[in-house]
């Protein structure tokens, strides 16, 4: 027993060598079940959130306000699908299964990002999506493109660069909107900045005191930068933008503050925040039961394949017939 | 849980006729052709390609430089296999330390066994193993592969995608907008 955990204490000390050498830990290697677990739990959210967040967005390619804008809208949306397609492929180099990842989805335990939670109720929603989710995305994905995994870090990579086009088509839009568009577009403009503005400050997280994972993120270089440090980057990055457009951020507290250089916000409300991540925010239940018919819309694609593979394997066609949740006896 | 999943497989991507097969990710269908279609659908939206190779992953053996390491009685029990000689793809990730560095083809070698495979990769000095952290070995006849009049309808939409660079969009700090163009579309104007 003593002799056990001393191998295992070995190896995490060998373990920890090779993060801090900055080593990519690949499918394979030795690796903590706490380390496989966390990225278990993070990769599958993020790959739920890029699924979920086709929804918002995806309701308003009918109503885009020009063939262009639907093309564009087309083919971020499409991005988001194959984004979805690349972390279920992580989560899957590390034992999970895309069925029990799915399973989880569907059945409403799995988390995914809070901010697809909420409605997006005008064009201009889209618009800010673009902007201030994708962009707090992207500031988050591009620390993970160094993340210790191999496959997160790869995943991530062709992600953030694909993502880089629809934070820009977002932004593009509002300019266009806030700057030359009829005062009828300002105002849903800065009415969507109201909306937006605080629950994108939360996609960050709780705060760094508050967070229970992130010491362990950090320290096996999952993440190298914590929650307030992203979120004070973004801050920094976002307000002079959105400000040079002459539109207000709901914020009465923010302010530039000359010592650390830093633009400084009020309080976060962050019992709205836990609310919806416990389920109850404005959209919760309509996005699980969008996915949930979008999963059984899709079984007559499953069905075709089935029988498919049917025609091949025969012999295992109980089992196939199981994992697409068919009756067995059907024919 | 049980996986009751379609089989995996992996997805090797070429870009160019130039550039080797990368491993770029893998996906889940019922036959290798199907795998094909569903790999060219998640993996070249965007990106150029040329053609594309789908691998079942029960059909790919793997050793990390870790595992090597990790299991000396690894080449003793391999040296006993004897058969047929058949011809073994040899794929290798060659750097840590950035993460776009891929599982790549390396070339090829006859052996009896992917073991055998390995062993003789590792042994012949062609594949510069002491820089190799991930080795996959896969027999030819587990490949399978785009066909070259393919190449339109799987890889050649992407290619003229709209919107799919995302240097399109250029204009976009309002703090340097002075200096940009409009381009607000007529009917936006409204």
């Amino acid at each position: 027993m003593i002799e056990q955990t001393l191998e295992v204490d070995d190896k995490l000390a060998e373990f920890e060598a090779r993060i801090a050498r900055g080593e990519k830990i690949e499918p394979g290697d030795w690796m903590p079940d706490e380390y496989r677990r966390q990225l278990i739990r993070m990769i599958s959210q993020h790959a739920h959130s890029e699924v979920v967040g086709m929804l918002p967005e995806g309701a308003w390619i009918p109503h885009a306000p020009s063939l262009r804008r639907k093309m564009v809208l087309m083919a971020k949306v499409q991005d988001e699908a194959g984004h979805g397609q690349y972390l279920y492929h992580a989560a899957e180099t590390l034992g999970a299964t895309r069925e029990e990842l799915l399973d989880a989805l569907h059945t409403g335990k799995a988390k995914y990002a809070s901010i697809f939670n909420y409605p997006t109720l005008t064009w201009a929603d889209v618009a800010w999506i673009g902007w201030l989710v994708d962009g707090a995305a992207i500031k988050n994905q591009t620390m993970l493109a160094q993340a210790s995994y191999g496959p997160y870090s790869r995943a991530m990579v062709r992600i953030c660069a694909e993502e880089t086009f629809h934070y820009k088509q977002g932004k593009e839009m509002i300019v266009h909107y806030a700057s030359s568009g009829t005062p009828e577009q300002k105002a849903m403009v800065q009415d969507g900045l109201n909306r937006w503005w605080p629950p994108t400050l939360m996609m960050f997280g709780p705060h760094d005191s508050e967070s229970t994972n992130s010491e362990i993120l950090m320290r096996w270089g999952i993440k190298t930068k914590s929650n307030d440090e992203l979120r004070q980057e973004f801050i920094n990055e976002e307000v002079p933008e959105i400000q040079a457009l002459g539109l207000e951020i709901p914020d009465p507290d923010l302010h530039f503050d000359e010592d650390s250089g830093s633009w400084i916000i009020g309080p976060i409300d962050w019992d709205e925040f836990w609310q919806v991540v416990r389920g109850n925010g404005p959209m919760n239940a309509e996005r699980l039961a969008a996915r949930q018919e979008a999963h059984e819309n899709g079984r007559w694609v499953r069905e075709a394949m089935a029988a498919l593979y049917y025609k091949f394997v025969t012999d295992n066609y109980s089992k196939v017939s199981k994992a697409i949740g068919l009756s067995p006896e059907r024919n | 849980m049980s996986d009751t999943q379609w089989p995996r497989y992996e997805v090797f991507k070429q870009d160019n006729p130039q550039k080797p097969h990368e491993a770029v990710g893998s996906v889940h269908a019922p036959d290798a052709e199907l795998a094909l279609q569903n790999g060219r659908d998640v993996f070249v939206r965007r990106p150029s390609a040329v053609s594309l190779w789908v691998v079942k992953a029960s059909n790919i053996f793997t050793m990390t430089r870790e595992e090597l390491e990790a299991t000396p009685d690894f080449w003793p029990k391999v040296s006993k296999a004897a058969g047929t000689p058949t011809t073994f793809h040899l794929f290798t990730k060659t750097s840590q330390r950035r993460s776009m560095t891929f599982v790549r083809h390396a070339g090829q070698i006859e052996a009896v066994t992917p073991e055998l495979a390995l062993r003789d990769a590792i042994e012949n000095g062609r594949f510069d193993a002491d820089n190799v952290w991930v080795w996959w070995v896969v027999a030819d006849e587990f490949i399978h592969r785009s066909q070259a009049d393919d190449i339109d309808s799987l890889f050649a939409p992407a290619v003229d995608k709209t919107y799919r660079q995302q240097s399109h969009y250029g204009f976009v700090s309002p703090r340097r907008q002075k200096h940009g163009r409009e381009k607000l579309d007529a009917d936006e104007r409204r």
